[in-house]
């Protein structure tokens, strides 16, 4: 069964240096299986974001059709499917304590107010912030900040999950905590995910399946199946050597 | 404020602190020591020119006696509250329409800079000569003046606004109104609240302005009134006592919503 189904996915941006529209995004065909760990990897520029961006229902000006567990995004419908997102930067709510920025996020997706307390608490303890829920996001450090927000965007329970790039705004060895503790929760609840980055490496050790984007306009040129088993180990060398061959696939000018 | 980690670290237990914080006990210092030269400057010059504080506040309680500190105090926050409504509608909307929309922008920063610069003296006397020497016109005249202030903060505010927690909120699919109430709104709150306090520092100032060329009640009137009588004791007494509303105002009323709307703000915490 297809979770996510995407099909000759166009995008033009309006633009005033050019009347006629920047092709962003030209005919991308993407197929993702239930439970499936799919990273976009590519260089900025590629659109990778735009997809993201469709698939949550934030940009509606698009061509071709979407559809996540056979409901099809559009304008009728504002949310037809529930989504967690994970941003690059946190983007909580300042004046709200972490308990009350991942009850807003329940809240707005219509989660009962009987479940919000053990669904919170779970959530925040499996992140490492049981200890955090009545303070605000700026007596956090960044990573602290990325946590909650992975606990905000599983805690709704959600059909897809949509990351951007979410570790490339922390230090080095942060992210590779943040990755680990990402693929232990993974493994736990295996969300269909589409996570986006330009990172190869990180590519390779989080995903079932890498999509290699060309930029301008953005198109799939390469799709890469990751055979290593999990759970992974950051010192293996056969992850290593792979990230080295991915690397070449995204900085080859020809692309396929 | 450093972030919180979570290793614990032994600290020492805080010195136990004196009952008044020290932030009081200086300004309460500052105003002692500003009474103590008002003294001093009426013993080095006449009392006829700077009356000392005793007489001053023994002229404020007749007055209060009398009846006609309430009377016209009334009078004055009345058209206060009025031009401060009316100027904080008309400020945040075009505040608003400014933030929003390019094109509004474009058309009316420089109208908002004029409106800022033109001084209340002459929205006045404009007032008066169009619409007689009453009420509508006082009104008028004040919350003119003081909505351009408002405008440009809630401008200022409206651009501030971060569309990527909007977006955020609608991925979890918040509802346009709870986008609005929930999200916007928290975003531009601080802004309202410079806005209201700006227009309010415009206010005192323009409606006393207006009272003694206008009209015949009011503080700014019984000011004008204490001049002609050369009652300095009198002058004295209605500035000091207009000044103890409006400290009250600021300090009793707009630190505390302030304070309770910010309160997980870190430097008001600190």
């Amino acid at each position: 069964m297809v979770g996510i189904a995407v099909q000759g996915l166009t995008k033009v941006y309006q633009s005033r240096s050019h009347p006629g529209g920047v092709l962003a995004i030209d005919g991308v065909d993407l197929a993702v299986a239930d439970h499936e760990f799919v990273c976009l990897l590519g260089p900025s520029g590629c659109g990778k974001s735009t997809i993201l961006n469709v698939l949550s229902g934030l940009d509606r000006k698009y061509g071709g059709a979407v559809s996540v567990a056979g409901r099809m995004t559009s304008r009728a419908n504002d949310h037809p499917y529930r989504v967690g997102y994970i941003f690059q930067e946190p983007r909580l709510l300042p004046w709200l304590s972490v308990r009350r920025n991942i009850e807003f996020a329940l809240e707005s997706d219509g989660i009962r107010r009987s479940e919000w307390r053990s669904r919170t608490d779970n959530w925040l303890k499996r992140v490492g912030l049981a200890d955090f829920a009545e303070g605000h996001p700026h007596e956090l450090s960044g990573g602290m900040q990325q946590r909650t927000s992975i606990a905000r965007a599983f805690a709704v329970d959600p059909e897809i999950l949509l990351m951007d790039e979410p570790f490339s705004g922390l230090d080095e060895l942060t992210a590779r905590a943040m990755r680990e503790l990402l693929l232990e929760i993974w493994l736990e609840t295996r969300k269909t995910v589409i996570f986006v980055t330009h990172n190869c490496f990180e590519a390779c050790f989080l995903a079932d399946r890498i999509v290699v984007l060309t930029p301008r306009p953005g198109k799939i040129c390469k799709e890469v199946t990751v055979e290593l088993q999990r759970p992974r180990n950051y010192d293996d060398s056969r992850l290593f050597e792979m990230s080295v061959s991915v690397t070449h696939y995204v900085t080859s000018k020809e692309g396929s | 404020m450093s972030a919180v980690t979570d290793t614990k670290i032994p600290v020492a237990a805080p010195p136990s602190r004196p009952r008044i914080p020290e932030s009081v006990s200086i300004r309460v210092a500052s105003m002692v020591a500003l009474l103590m030269l008002w003294q001093l400057a009426s013993f080095a010059f006449s009392e006829r020119y700077v009356p000392a504080p005793l007489p001053t506040f023994s002229a404020l309680w007749q007055l209060a006696q009398s009846g006609e500190l309430v009377k016209h105090f009334e009078v004055t926050m009345f058209r206060m509250l009025v031009s401060f409504a009316i100027a904080m509608l008309v400020g945040m909307a075009i505040g608003t329409v400014m933030g929003l929309h390019r094109r509004a922008e474009q058309a009316l920063d420089l109208v908002v800079m004029v409106g800022l610069t033109i001084p209340g003296l002459c929205y006045i006397i404009v007032s008066f000569m169009w619409l007689g020497l009453n009420e509508r016109a006082a009104i008028l005249a004040i919350a003119w003046t003081t909505f351009p202030a408002i405008a440009i903060n809630i401008w200022q505010g409206v651009k501030a606004i971060d569309q990527r927690l909007i977006d955020m909120a609608r991925t979890f699919g918040a509802s346009g109104w709870r986008r609005t109430t929930r999200v916007v709104i928290p975003q531009v709150l601080p802004y309202l609240m410079a806005a209201a306090r700006f227009g309010l520092g415009i206010i005192w100032k323009v409606t006393v302005l207006v009272e003694l060329l206008g009209r015949s009640d009011g503080i700014g009137y019984m000011l004008n009134y204490s001049f002609q009588m050369f009652n300095m004791v009198n002058v004295f007494a209605w500035t000091i006592f207009f000044t103890l509303v409006m400290l009250a105002i600021e300090l009793g009323i707009l630190k505390t919503i302030e304070r309770r709307l910010f309160l997980w703000r870190p430097e008001i915490r600190a």
